[in-house]
């Protein structure tokens, strides 16, 4: 089946929009100033951030629906990114043919639409990955895929600046509800536990692994549940959840027909004062040190892949233990997002420590792939 | 001091003859090929031994003493650079005027050659970190020595390619000993345990730090003892010592005025397939993400400087806590010289974790910077 270009569904001058729009500077926004900005949602604030969106979106969706059709090895025409592509095309649509937000009812339909937006693209990851994966069973099976390091670039870039879109849309979205929780601003807490959020995403990993083996490791949390920070606790969830999700696993499969007793998962929580530290540590047997790069790269997993082409991404929400291979490489971009990184050390033979480093100076601008 | 020009002390043919070898290709050994060869030092594999590096460390040496005379910023005009750059000349002499090595007897007459010279070469190190520190004072305050990037890329491939140069020498050297212990092919045991390695180069460092400050925390070491592999066990112990001295000394720094009990130091040995990786971990109060980098430049050092220019080199073999700066970078190029690494992860606010991976495999060629 030919691929659909887009000039077969979309205007000639949508086309050309596109192309103007995405050559345009970016913006970025740091997560002191959201916070600052955001702990006054006055109508007045609302609209200037409003009209701030409207101007920013369609340079950030342009930008990422250009790359979408120029990608190596023939991505662009598999299907699922035609498929992702069409999704942002029908966004940048919907912002640039919004009329001028003049006044706060303009600017209530406005989030409106962006609150749509953000829905459409709910499952760009998954249907991403099913592109790569298309890719990868058409390609020539000498080449490792691995190694294609421009797919990974190109990912990374894409998922990072994913990342900004929804932290933009989804903070001005929540900046309208009314009664906000106390010291919560938008998806910001000004006051996050890192060690409680350790615990709940470290409880969410166990149960998971409970589900799988019929048994978990124990996971021990070092650190002052009472030391509090400002970041986004979503954000940290995930990333943590991914980590110990990875670590339980490891542990799990060495141990499980082994006499001797797990080893405990420990996590140690390190308040900085450029950052706080978070570090995952397992003695789940390592990797060896010229298979580390991979567990960085989209789609290298050890696990069976449980995504085919069959599965309706739709209702199936399912976590499973380990399989996508893209918990790692995303969870570096939600690190970076903010400033700060992800680190994975191994000593083959033994365990792995992850090492997820959050800024706290908040003053570091959006990273604008 | 007007610098002195090699042209002035070293004649014209000589100064070609260092421009013809330097460009000449380095040929590497590998750790596993220095071991099979070394343990049979026949009088024939002595000969070939003593030929190739009669045209080897010619190449070399000429390659390094070219560099010491292009270096940047003016650095090869200081007095303690043009020593060195005089040493690699005379060597590179000396190698080059002495005749064809036809049988074990002119062998025996090269090996003493070499010997002498890598006597005469012992206190490169110390020299150039003069060097580098008379360069410091004459420079622009506001270029911070940190950056000089340049400098350090030339110093990691000179300390590099010196490693390789004295471990030639000194394998040769060694296996005209009588009676070598069992197990030992020159400077390679080839049943190192590095559990015991670590023990002695834990109890080296921590009498150093009892020395300097009344006290030492403890050193606790995890690992199989009776697990060995083919190593240098010198080389081994000098990193060990270096990471070990560091931990201590921020652990010693951080809780000595304090209540409570300094936290031991951990060092863990982990035998893998590709690698032995050997973790050093302290609570020692961590770096900050951002200094990071510096702790792998020459002479940046959180501590008084114990160099100065009337440090007597020759005799002074008191080893300090702290001071010169090059303790990790050094190690780090000892790690890289058999295909290991050396990678260093901080916590800020908690501590440091130091990997030493130790390649198994023993098939790296020496790298040839």
């Amino acid at each position: 089946m030919a691929a659909k270009k887009a000039c077969e569904s979309f205007s000639k001058s949508l086309i050309e929009d596109v192309h103007k729009w995405g050559c345009m500077k970016q913006t970025g926004v740091s997560l002191r100033y959201m916070m600052e900005f955001g702990s006054k949602p006055t109508d007045r604030n609302l609209l200037i951030s409003g009209q701030f969106l409207h101007k920013e979106l369609p340079i950030r969706i342009a930008r990422r629906a250009i790359e979408l059709d120029t990608l190596p090895y023939g991505l662009s025409e598999k299907r699922a990114i035609l498929k992702v592509r069409d999704w942002y095309l029908d966004s940048f649509r919907d912002l640039r043919s919004f009329p001028e937000i003049k006044d706060i009812n303009d600017e209530k339909e406005f989030t409106q639409m962006i609150k749509a937006i953000k829905v459409r693209h709910n499952n760009v990851v998954p249907t991403m990955a099913l592109g790569v994966q298309q890719l990868k069973k058409g390609i020539d099976p000498k080449i490792v895929y691995e190694d294609l390091d421009e797919i990974h670039q190109f990912l990374d870039r894409f998922y990072l600046s994913r990342i900004g879109i929804r932290m933009l849309i989804g903070q001005h979205v929540e900046l309208h509800k009314p009664n906000p929780a106390p010291h919560v601003v938008g998806y910001i807490h000004t006051k996050m536990s890192p060690v409680e959020v350790a615990k709940n995403a470290s409880e969410a990993a166990r149960a998971i692994c409970l589900r799988e083996y019929g048994s978990a490791p124990d996971i021990n949390i070092y650190g002052d549940p009472s030391f509090t920070f400002p970041y986004v606790p979503t954000h940290l969830q995930l990333m943590v959840f991914e980590l110990v999700k990875n670590s339980l696993r490891a542990v799990q499969e060495r141990f499980m027909y082994s006499d001797k007793v797990a080893p405990p998962v420990r996590i140690i929580v390190a308040e900085g004062i450029e950052d706080v530290t978070i570090k995952i540590s397992d003695e789940g047997g390592g990797i060896k040190r010229s298979g580390l790069p991979k567990i960085f790269t989209y789609l290298y997993s050890t696990a069976k892949n449980p995504l085919d082409e069959h599965t309706d991404l739709g209702t199936d929400d399912r976590i499973t233990m380990a399989g996508y291979g893209y918990g790692i490489p995303i969870s570096r971009l939600y690190a970076k997002y903010f400033g700060g990184d992800l680190q994975v050390i191994s000593m083959e033979g033994y365990g792995t420590d992850a090492y997820l480093h959050l800024s706290r100076l908040g003053d570091s601008q959006e990273p604008l792939p």
